[in-house]
C-alpha cells in the first residue's frame, strides 16, 4: 500500500520492503514439511506469521484442503513468494 | 504469563501429560515454572504395554515395585505436546478475560 | 491502538483474537489436527480448547502391493493445553459477516 503507486516490486529495495509491498495480492507460502498455500495474504509480523484469505492447500501439488481464513506460524514458513494467479493487479 | 498462571492455579489436581514422543504420564501436578516445566507426583505412564521399561520391575501381584521410575517426574515443558485438562479446572470465563488482558498487552 | 476497531484484523494473531469462544480447526506437527472451542492463547499459540476431536493420520505401507494404506484415528478430549510449538496452522469457523 505505502510502497508507491507502482506496483512496488521494482523498487523494492530489503526483505521487509518485499514484505510490505505484497499485503493483498495473491501469494504462494511454501512451509518447511513442502506443503504449499495459495490465497490472498491478508498482513504478516516479525515472526513471519501469516495470516491468509481464500486459501487452498497444496499437497505434492495436489489440492488438499480449502480454508476461509487461516493463520500460519512463521516458524513454518520457507518462503513466501507473490503468484501469478493476479487478480486486478493494478488497480 | 497467562498459562504459567493458569497452570500455577492448577497446581493438586490430577492431569495427563502427553510429550512429543507419544508417552502419556498421569499424575497430580505438583509445580511449574515460567517456561512450563511441569513436575508431576504419584505420576504413572498411562499406555504402559507401549512403554514397559518405565515400570520397574513387576514381580507378579506386588504393587510395590510396579512403575518405579516414574513415580516423581519433573518434565521439560519442550517436550510436552498437550496437556489434558480436568474439566473442573478450567473457568472458561477466566480464561478469556486473561486471554483478552494478555492480547491486548503484548 | 486496538481500541477504535475491535474487529480489525492488522496483524496475524487478530484472526485468532477473534475466534475466541468459537470452534477452530488446527493443523499440527506429526499428521495430526484438531477441531475444538477455543477458550485461551498467547503469543506462542499455545492453547486451550475445549470439547476436542484429535484426528490423527497414519500412512502405512503395504508390504506386498506397495500400496499405501492411510488410517485415522479419532479420539475426543474434553479441555486440552496445547503447546504452540507444535502448531502449523490455525483455521477460524467461516465467518458470515
Amino acid at each position: 500500500m505505502s510502497g508507491g503507486g507502482e506496483k512496488g516490486l521494482t523498487t523494492t529495495k530489503t526483505p521487509a520492503d518485499f514484505l510490505k509491498s505484497i499485503r493483498g495480492r495473491p501469494v504462494v507460502v511454501k512451509l518447511n514439511s513442502g506443503v504449499d498455500y495459495r490465497g490472498i495474504l491478508a498482513c504478516l509480523d516479525g515472526y513471519m506469521n501469516i495470516a491468509m484469505e481464500q486459501t487452498e492447500e497444496y499437497v505434492n501439488g495436489q489440492l488438499k484442503n480449502k480454508y476461509g481464513d487461516a493463520f500460519i506460524r512463521g516458524n513454518n514458513v520457507l518462503y513466501i513468494s507473490t503468484s501469478k494467479r493476479t487478480l486486478a493487479d493494478g488497480a | 504469563m497467562l498459562f504459567f498462571s493458569y497452570f500455577k492455579d492448577l497446581v493438586g489436581r490430577e492431569v495427563t501429560v502427553e510429550l512429543k514422543n507419544d508417552l502419556a504420564i498421569r499424575g497430580t501436578l505438583h509445580s511449574v515454572d515460567q517456561y512450563l516445566n511441569i513436575k508431576l507426583e504419584n505420576s504413572r505412564v498411562v499406555d504402559q504395554d507401549k512403554y514397559p521399561h518405565m515400570t520397574g520391575e513387576q514381580d507378579a501381584g506386588n504393587d510395590l515395585g510396579l512403575r518405579l521410575s516414574v513415580r516423581n517426574c519433573f518434565i521439560r515443558g519442550s517436550v510436552v505436546r498437550y496437556v489434558q485438562l480436568p474439566p473442573e479446572g478450567v473457568d472458561t470465563e477466566l480464561l478469556h478475560d486473561a486471554t483478552r488482558r494478555e492480547a491486548r498487552g503484548g | 491502538m486496538a481500541s477504535e476497531e475491535e474487529s480489525a484484523v492488522k496483524e496475524p494473531l487478530d484472526l485468532i483474537r477473534l475466534s475466541l469462544d468459537e470452534r477452530i480447526y488446527v493443523k499440527l506437527r506429526s499428521d495430526r489436527e484438531l477441531r475444538g472451542k477455543l477458550h485461551a492463547y498467547d503469543q506462542h499459540l499455545n492453547m486451550i480448547l475445549g470439547d476436542v476431536e484429535e484426528i490423527i493420520t497414519t500412512v502405512e505401507i503395504d508390504d506386498e502391493t506397495y500400496e499405501e494404506i492411510v488410517r485415522t484415528t479419532k479420539r475426543t478430549v474434553p479441555y486440552l493445553f496445547v503447546r504452540g510449538d507444535g502448531v502449523i496452522l490455525v483455521s477460524p469457523p467461516l465467518r458470515t459477516a
